[in-house]
């Protein structure tokens, strides 16, 4: 709101897309990196993301997702690069700037001598938000992440989901423009997820933008708009879900028992050996089916993105 | 001096004093009946074969000298045991710093709130000590806070300048050792370090606590002090605890930006 131009083409029909396109997006990174020491976290990645949108860092343990996450909030230097925060280098962001930028961070770190709706309180008062409008916006806080029932409960009574839920809560205290989450959902069972989901669905929808990291792939692909795959630092390949599935794994996947069947040319199809069977990747499924011979033994879904992480980054284990 | 009472290192202070007030009771029993164990062992002990010391009545002679510990103590505890654990463990540091909070605030709250926790252990004993008929000079006693003050905010920056060299718990066993007991015992809490030969005085005088009870035993007993010595002690106090305080938010910074 703050930085759409002022002389918007009121004539142009799409104002709209007129106003995403020339508005400066909220985070924007040329070339960034980070090193620790002769270990480079982050090597040269440059992306953006625009106002009201979310945003998903995808890429395995160790990739660099929480590194860019922490340069963006200002908890860790840049190396080297460009990184502008709501129009403001990173390396030196201000109170003011801070202030509209709420944080869930990937380990829990709530305060465990603090009730729930203490843990709400104060850290407004940190944000400098004055008592009273505090006192007034916790309630609905505790409303919107279904913890109203637990606001008297010490942080160490809650369980696993309440506690990333509180978490998500605190980070709103403020009313934030940009909301950095990092893996939101990681260990939770699937019910908190979904609700964890729904309310940052409903944020983006009130025009808050998000930016989160994540590796699950289901997660990715229900609220981002955008994806932005990294691995060793560097940025694999963006775009839409739909884009990505597209570009890297076709439209349906299916997984092809060994040994073949006499007949059956893996070289004719865009396939992967992963061991004990063959994932071909095919825009037309029918073309397939009707090609293989009859009696080949395979399975058949639709290519997701968790197809085009693994293919991006690689089966191999991650040991960090 | 607008960052020093910045709304933001104040929210520390307050966020440090919600949890205490709900742990008043523990709080306030450990600081009154500590003393009062301390006084009436030596108080009762060892007074009974010493009457006086520097011509002053013996009780009257450690009230100082407890006061002065018991800030120091609680200052020291406060900014390592309590700061490494939301430092290292609980990590709540993190959450803080990931507000408008900046580090500096966040340390100087740190430190601010100590001080002001230790301030509270001195007035425990000063009352104990009080009641107890050990206190000769109550305006001597009402100049003395501000100082004991003063003092507990450097006490807390040694302790916080230890957290930022601190790996594990485990370190501050040096710091107990090498910084907290040789000031229980050379400070002069309990007799003038007159009495230890003069290598030992030069050790002493390099114990911020000396200072600190140099200070405040004259002014609470009576006793004579020169003008030019009180800013001496002040000067030490207050240069030593900066350069601490300084220290300590070099080192972490390094530690929790890089």
């Amino acid at each position: 709101m703050i930085n759409e131009p002022a002389s918007l083409d009121n004539t142009s029909d799409n104002i709209q897309t007129g106003a995403r396109q020339t508005a400066e997006p909220i985070v924007s990174a040329k070339a960034l990196r980070k090193r620790f020491g002769d270990f480079t976290a982050v090597d040269g990645i440059s992306f953006e993301v625009p106002r009201g949108q979310c945003i998903g860092l995808l890429g395995p343990n160790g990739a660099g997702k929480t590194t860019t996450m922490r340069m963006l909030m200002g908890l860790s230097t840049v190396s080297d690069g460009e990184l502008q925060v709501l129009g403001c280098d990173a390396r030196k962001l201000s109170r003011a700037e801070l202030a509209r930028i709420g944080l869930v961070p990937q380990d829990d770190n709530l305060d465990p001598d603090l009730s729930v709706r203490m843990n709400l309180e104060v850290y407004g008062r940190y944000f400098g938000v004055d008592r009273a409008t505090v006192r007034a916006r916790v309630p609905e806080l505790l409303e919107f992440m279904q913890l109203s029932d637990r606001a008297d409960a010490r942080v160490m009574q809650l369980s696993g989901g309440m506690r990333r839920r509180l978490i998500i809560a605190r980070a709103l205290v403020a009313n934030p423009e940009l909301v950095v989450l990092d893996e939101p959902t990681t260990g939770l069972d699937p019910q908190a997820r979904v609700l964890i989901w729904k309310q940052l669905i409903a944020l983006r929808k009130r025009g808050v933008t998000l930016l989160l990291t994540t590796h699950y792939m289901d997660e990715a692909q229900r609220l981002c708009d955008r994806i932005i795959v990294i691995d060793h630092g560097r940025i694999l390949d963006s775009g839409t879900p739909d884009e990505l599935i597209e570009r890297h794994v076709k439209g349906h996947v299916f997984e092809v028992q060994k040994p073949f069947v006499d007949g059956f040319d893996e070289s004719a199809w865009d396939c992967e050996d992963i061991g004990d069977s063959v994932l071909v990747y095919a825009e037309d499924a029918k073309a397939f089916v009707d090609t293989v011979p009859t009696d080949t033994q395979y399975l058949h879904r639709h290519a997701n993105l968790e197809d085009v992480f693994l293919r991006l980054t690689g089966r191999a284990l991650r040991e960090v | 001096m607008s960052t020093l009472f910045s709304r933001y290192a104040l929210a520390i202070v307050w966020r440090h004093y919600l949890v205490w007030r709900s742990m008043l009771a523990s709080s306030l029993a450990s600081n009154v009946v500590n003393p009062t164990l301390f006084l009436f062992a030596f108080g009762f002990g060892l007074g009974a074969f010493i009457d006086t010391m520097s011509g002053v009545d013996y009780l009257a002679f450690i009230v100082p000298g407890m006061i002065a510990y018991a800030a120091m103590f609680s200052a020291s505890f406060e900014t390592t045991i309590g700061s490494y654990s939301r430092y290292a463990m609980q990590r709540t540091w993190d959450a803080m710093l990931a507000s408008p909070v900046s580090l500096f605030e966040l340390l100087w709250g740190e430190v601010l709130w100590s001080a002001l926790k230790a301030l509270f252990a001195a007035v425990c004993v000063l009352i104990v000590g009080w009641l107890w008929g050990g206190v000769i000079s109550l305006s001597g006693s009402l100049l003395m806070i501000p100082v004991v003050f003063i003092a507990s905010l450097g006490f807390a920056s040694y302790g916080l300048f230890a957290t930022s060299c601190a790996r594990g718990y485990e370190f501050f066993s040096y710091f107990f050792t090498f910084w907290i007991t040789p000031m229980f015992v050379f400070s002069g809490v309990f007799f003038e370090i007159d009495r230890f030969p003069a290598a030992v005085q030069w050790l002493a005088w390099l114990l911020p606590m000396t200072h600190l009870v140099a200070l405040i035993r004259p002014w609470m007993t009576e006793l004579p002090i020169s003008p030019p010595m009180v800013v001496v002690h002040l000067g030490y106090l207050i240069g030593l605890g900066v350069l601490a305080f300084w220290l300590a938010y070099r080192n972490i910074k390094k530690r929790m930006f890089d």
